[in-house]
């Protein structure tokens, strides 16, 4: 298949290029295969890893897109990781596969490349937690899993299931009530556990006078296992629980999910489908956006901005509403096609809408911008070099801001993105009013594509495949633009769901970045710094302040930090 | 340099925005995906809507006497998979979103079935509506006694038929 691909395209790709180097690093013999148009899998021996991806870390436009660790024990007697990289020229995905033997597992080392390819960082922590592989060069820590976790129990193995992990892993909290006579408990989640919204982050800021000298994030304190609740589950109930991987964009992860699901098994959904999806998906882009603009606005004080962008989104969201169903979680989503049709009236209807939220927009955008107070404090703060992001391999807006054009929508093309003209706002400044300015201007671009899509959707009613039959062990990948980043989900099929499901969210990627970033701005500037990435930062809301002199502990709210001189 | 004073001009012809909810007019679209409702006599208890249910609102369980079909919903995401999924169209759709409560009990649904138990080894194993239906649906393809027997006794039936058919012998 190479050796065709050679031959076809004539000249010296980059891929070619890339599979050579591959070649002469690990020997002639390595199995070079392309599972899929644009995706190679190679196998690469666990020697010649670090060589490999010190080669592809080099290349320009190369970057590291996700890394799966997938325990085949049954189907294989082995326990992999699939590296993905892309290439962003020619959408190319190049994922390199490591075989762990299942016998030697528990001593089996594999070497770290965390150090060649800084975003593999938090991936080998996380398969290290979960799936129990040994990384040899450098420091392991827990990441995901909670300190008083069992020490030899890997959640994502497949030999220990759902139930027995609730059984094993109870908090110990009728133990404690019992012990001290307490008659009822009420649970109160203080601190970084926000009770309503997930990702909770906490940060730990280092502060010489007001400048924050360092910054430390611990995470994944509500990591609630969703991937191995979707391998016992089937796969056309996953979309649902996808959704709610994200309480604002959810509707990317079930997009993502059902097109890595079709590209394994080859399923051709409807160019309708493709067009309904991609209405949506920007729907979802616009309303985020301006949930984002909005707090943004509040985080600098400007509390009339948050206002006004909310009352914007608020059209948008009874818009998706009108769409799908459901103003979020639209629920419509199935593999092989989507549930809802949309009709001429509705048509009509969103095209009118969006025409009122064009203007609207362009109002609150002019405002906003010239706030004197929001454009001094975004104006050279957070600032992320071009170079940083691209050695962190990071995404979406955030990597937009720092000058790299990277858009998975024209990359790695999906739906129907292909069927119209669009372009990708980039600035070069790295601080947070690049990231802004960048949003702003994807407001624009996201109403123009649906206007566009919905010029030109077809007619027609068939909206999904009659029917499609699973194949165990395919491999699949599936990307998607969302507000905050791209979103890349893998699958691995099985018989009756997913034998492996793994998503990967924009700001797993962009958070390992947020410390660099913070590195000498203001201490009030630091929350908008936070937030410039675009987490779910509600869960951020509070701080505190220890003053190591006297170590006296004073809680903030963050909004009260962020009060210039206020402090 | 004051052109963010623009902001005045936008919020005096915009006025106000929020609705009184709930003297005003519906807050949801026509589309709006709410609460759904089991028709009773429609519904045979064959469980399609379990099987597909995501959140795992919709159980069943089978005991001595009757079936039980129940909603929960505190779990429902209102995905209306089950309205797609019923046999029997019996899965009334509304646009019903307030769902508060005094008693937890009250966002519990319940359908009790009689249930059919089996002609050889007397476990009961499903509603009997659900006989009646496919009695009614399959009709003479379908031995008529058979029905009345369970998954695993049926298997051991058919098998000792085949070989007292082939092999002449029971």
């Amino acid at each position: 298949m190479v050796k065709q691909l050679l031959i076809k395209e004539g000249g010296e790709t980059q891929t070619v290029k890339v599979l050579n180097r591959i070649k002469d690093l690990c020997g002639p013999h390595t199995s070079i295969e392309f599972i899929h148009d644009k995706t190679v899998k190679v196998s690469v021996k666990s020697e010649c890893l670090r060589k490999v991806a010190e080669a592809l870390q080099s290349e320009e436009d190369v970057y590291l897109r996700t890394m799966v660790a997938s325990d085949e024990k049954l189907i294989n007697d082995s326990i992999k990781l699939y590296y993905v990289f892309g290439l962003d020229r020619e959408g190319v995905n190049v994922i390199l596969e490591v075989k762990i033997p299942a016998a030697l597992s528990k001593h089996y080392e594999i070497p770290s490349i965390s150090d060649v390819v800084k975003a593999c960082d938090w991936y080998e922590l996380e398969a290290h937690d979960l799936m129990g592989v040994k990384f040899s060069g450098r420091f392991l820590k827990r990441l995901v899993l909670p300190d008083d976790w069992p020490e030899e129990i890997h959640p994502l193995k497949k030999d220990i299931t759902t139930e027995e992990i609730k059984k094993l892993y109870q908090p110990q909290v009728r133990e404690k009530a019992l012990e001290v006579g307490a008659e009822e408990v009420a649970l109160i989640p203080v601190g970084p556990y926000h009770p309503a919204l997930h990702e909770p982050e906490y940060f730990e800021l280092y502060i010489k006078e007001e400048k924050v000298v360092d910054a430390r994030y611990v995470g994944f304190m509500v990591h609630r296992g969703i991937e191995k609740l979707g391998e016992s589950m089937g796969y056309d109930q996953i979309p649902f629980l996808a959704e709610r991987i994200c309480g604002i964009c959810g509707f990317v992860h079930s997009v993502s999910y059902t097109q890595a699901v079709e590209e394994a098994l080859n399923i051709e959904v409807p160019e309708k489908t493709q067009y309904i999806r991609t209405i949506i998906l920007e729907l979802e882009r616009i309303h985020s956006h301006l949930l984002w603009l909005g707090i943004a606005a509040h985080l600098l004080g400007y509390d009339t901005g948050f206002m006004y962008a909310w009352r914007i989104r608020e059209k948008v969201m009874v818009l998706s509403e009108l769409l799908t169903g459901s103003r979020k979680t639209y629920g419509i989503n199935l593999v092989g096609g989507v549930r809802k049709d949309i009709n001429k009236e509705k048509i009509e209807k969103t095209k009118q809408t969006l025409k009122e939220v064009w203007k609207d927009y362009k109002g609150f955008a002019e405002v906003l911008l010239n706030v004197p107070q929001v454009r001094r404090r975004l104006s050279g703060t957070g600032v992320l070099p071009g170079g940083e992001a691209r050695a962190y391999s990071l995404v979406g807006p955030t990597a937009r801001g720092s000058g790299l054009s990277r858009d998975v929508r024209k990359d790695y093309t999906y739906g129907a993105y292909h069927f119209v003209s669009f372009s990708i706002p980039t600035y070069s400044e790295g601080d947070n009013l690049a990231r802004t300015l960048v949003r702003i201007d994807e407001v624009y671009e996201s109403i123009n594509i649906i206007e566009q899509l919905l010029d030109t959707i077809p007619s027609g009613s068939e909206i999904k495949v009659n029917s499609w039959e699973p194949q165990p062990m395919k491999l699949g990948l599936g990307n998607v633009e969302a507000p905050r980043g791209e979103v890349i989900h893998l699958v691995i099929t099985g018989m009756y769901g997913p034998y492996r499901w793994r998503v990967r969210s924009p700001t797993y990627q962009n958070l390992q970045a947020v410390p660099t970033m913070l590195r000498g701005v203001d201490l009030a500037d630091a929350p908008i710094t936070i937030a410039s990435i675009d987490p779910c930062f509600s869960c951020t809301d509070r701080a505190i302040k220890i003053n190591i002199k006297t170590g006296k502990i004073e809680r903030v709210p963050l909004i009260k930090l962020s009060v210039k001189g206020g402090s | 340099m004051v052109k963010f004073l623009k902001v005045l001009k936008a919020s005096a012809t915009v006025g106000t925005v929020t609705r009184r909810y709930p003297f005003e007019s519906s807050l949801v679209t026509s589309e709006f995906r709410g609460l759904i409702e089991i028709d009773p006599v429609k519904c045979v208890g064959c469980g399609a809507c379990v099987r597909i249910c995501p959140p795992k609102a919709l159980t069943i369980e089978v005991n001595e006497k009757e079936t039980i079909l129940k909603y929960f919903i505190g779990r429902c995401i209102f995905c209306w998979m089950c309205v797609q999924t019923c046999p029997q169209k019996a899965i009334k759709t509304t646009n019903k979103f307030e769902l508060s409560v005094f008693n937890l009990k009250d966002v519990m649904r319940e359908l009790v079935f009689r249930t059919v138990t089996c002609k050889v080894c007397g476990r009961a194993f499903t509603p009997v509506k659900l006989v009646v239906e496919i009695n009614k649906r399959v009709g003479d393809l379908y031995m008529h006694t058979d029905i009345y027997v369970c998954p695993d006794c049926r298997q051991a039936l058919t098998a000792r038929r085949l070989l007292t058919k082939y092999l002449g012998r029971g």
